[in-house]
């Protein structure tokens, strides 16, 4: 009784995944997360590409095709695991999605504000955009082919300052972006987390995994390390780059 | 311009539905900006400045409003063109003669309102022929009453000489659309010539919309393209029929419909048709029917918008 008082006591200011699976084609995609994440902290899930990292945030998101899934999700003690995507974002959630999609004729100002409906300083906005590499004037241009793949991710970034979110999920968030832009990914990490939010960094690059406070290491869908990001990243490095168990839970516990 | 003494409240009532479909109606006025007002089956007002000489006059129940461009002539301001009826019932007919000189260039911005139509039908036949060099936009905005009952039959028919370039776009988004067909046509028979014609349409309730465009390249080098998008919801029906015919060499053309639908009442269909005489041309299509984009849908849904306000959203900027 008291243990599961404590276990709740614990949901209370976080996010919480308690043994989420999710099983497509007879087999494990994702296999038995537990994982928790508390605000004011960044974290950063590290694995190799198609080892399931996305999975899991799309799971946490409720995204359409990632709902089925075994296990429940807690946010800030509340079981979220039934809530469609808008109330689970509305509850605090954001995605950063590793390629953002295109949205033809609909301009960034439209976007960032959610079409009027995120009431913004505009000063507040030009202050978002400068601290992801852009200027005003991509406030009046489309999201459409004419901005590349890096724009679209910084735009993204930018909606995702914008939003506050209690805990932002931001995927692969360098991708599309220029080495040189590791520091800003840094400063965006700092400014979420100084405004106490959770910042759950996807990505395959250890130079991510460094800039965060913890790091889980996945192989096959599972949690196969989870340490300082130092140590994961060690681990990573001696034992993964070589490593073929992707997708393969049962023998990446071996491992 | 100048208005009849008869016509001033027609007028003042006219000006006020034009403002409310998005138009300036202080650019009716201005001296310097060519214009004309149609109400019904009369024509209130019509203002030419040089270089455009616009006459109307009424031939078997159909207003004739003849425009013509000089030669080399550049007009750097709109001509205006607002039309419209006050009745709930009856019908509009209406022919637009456009002649553009060579090496001229002019652009129009049309609104048709029928804000009150219960039962009212608005006929109008568009004939543009573009000189060569020249140069038009068309851009054509349409208002209708929430009832449903305005009945829509529009065309336009396009001749274009040498490497003159003509660009048309329809829209009816922000009311309900009532019936609509639509026509368009665009002959280029001068070589180089190049056209654009694009219809955006959101339906709703019963709304009902035929669209057939045909482009017929018929001269070398020259190129044209035809787009639709339809966001069609509830009970709604949209057939688009977009054809390209290649009748020369060395032309290209590219026609794509998309179709978005909301709901499971909708019927919405769409048939290219490309025929081509030489191998060294082009012609190509794009059509597409479904729901929302979901990777667009998710994306606004996770930064917290129903799927109904993402759905507007999206389709607020496709169909702009």
């Amino acid at each position: 009784m008291r243990e599961r008082e404590e276990r709740k006591e614990e949901r209370l200011v976080a996010l919480v995944l308690d043994s989420i699976s999710l099983r497509r084609n007879n087999s494990w995609i994702v296999r038995n997360v537990t994982l928790r994440f508390d605000r004011g902290k960044t974290y950063a899930i590290l694995g190799n590409n198609g080892v399931g990292k996305t999975t899991i945030v799309n799971m946490i998101m409720g995204l359409e095709g990632y709902r089925e899934h075994e296990g429940r999700i807690f946010l800030d003690g509340e079981d979220i695991t039934a809530l469609p995507v808008h109330q689970r974002a509305r509850k605090g959630i954001t995605l950063l999605w590793q390629e953002p999609a295109r949205f033809q004729g609909l301009r960034v100002i439209e976007y960032l504000t959610l079409g009027g409906k995120l009431a913004v300083n505009p000063r507040i906005l030009e202050d978002v955009l400068k601290a992801v590499g852009l200027n005003a004037s991509y406030l009046e241009r489309e999201i459409d082919e004419s901005l590349s793949g890096g724009e679209r991710k910084r735009i993204e970034l930018a909606s995702v300052l914008l939003l506050k979110p209690r805990y932002a999920m931001l995927d692969e968030p360098d991708s599309g972006i220029d080495l040189m832009s590791t520091e800003m990914i840094k400063d965006i990490f700092q400014r979420l987390k100084t405004a106490g939010s959770a910042v759950i960094a996807v990505t395959h690059r250890e130079e991510i995994a460094l800039l965060t406070d913890k790091a889980f290491l996945v192989c096959g869908g599972m949690v196969v390390k989870e340490d300082s990001p130092k140590e994961v990243c060690e681990y990573y490095k001696t034992l993964c780059d070589w490593c073929d168990h992707v997708n393969k839970p049962e023998e990446a516990q071996m491992g | 311009m100048r208005i009849g003494s008869n016509y001033s409240k027609e007028f003042q009532r006219i000006v006020e539905i034009y403002e409310r479909a998005g138009g300036d109606a202080a650019n009716l006025l201005k001296g310097d900006v060519a214009s004309i007002i149609v109400s019904g089956q009369k024509v209130l007002g019509l203002n030419n400045v040089r270089g455009v000489s616009m006459e109307s006059f009424s031939k078997d129940d159909v207003v004739i409003v003849k425009i013509n461009v000089g030669d080399r002539v550049h007009i750097p301001s709109p001509t205006h063109l607002c039309v419209g009826a006050l009745d709930k019932v009856g019908e509009q007919r209406i022919r637009f003669e456009i002649e553009v000189g060579e090496e001229s260039e002019i652009s129009f911005l049309s609104h048709c309102s029928f804000p009150f139509a219960d039962d009212f039908a608005h006929i109008m036949e568009a004939v543009f022929h573009l000189r060569k060099g020249a140069k038009v936009f068309y851009e054509d905005h349409h208002f209708h009453s929430d009832s449903g009952g305005t009945k829509v039959r529009t065309s336009y028919s396009v001749i274009l000489d040498t490497k003159s370039h003509f660009e048309n776009r329809f829209y009816l988004t922000r009311t309900r659309v009532g019936r609509l067909e639509l026509d368009m046509e665009s002959h280029n028979n001068g070589e180089g010539s190049v056209v654009h014609l694009e219809t955006k349409v959101y339906e709703r309730a019963d709304d009902r919309v035929e669209v057939r465009e045909k482009l017929y390249l018929n001269a070398p080098e020259s190129s044209g393209i035809l787009k639709t998008a339809i966001f069609a919801t509830d009970s709604s029906y949209a057939n688009v029929v977009n054809e390209a015919y290649g009748n020369a060499p060395h032309v290209r053309g590219h026609v794509e419909c998309r179709e978005i639908v909301k709901g499971d009442e909708v019927q919405v269909g769409t048939i290219p048709v490309l025929r081509m005489r030489y191998d060294t041309s082009e012609l190509t299509h794009e059509a597409s029917i479904g729901r929302v984009n979901a990777k667009q849908l998710q994306t606004l849904m996770a930064k917290g918008l129903t799927e109904d306000e993402a759905t507007e959203l999206i389709v607020k900027g496709m169909l702009r």
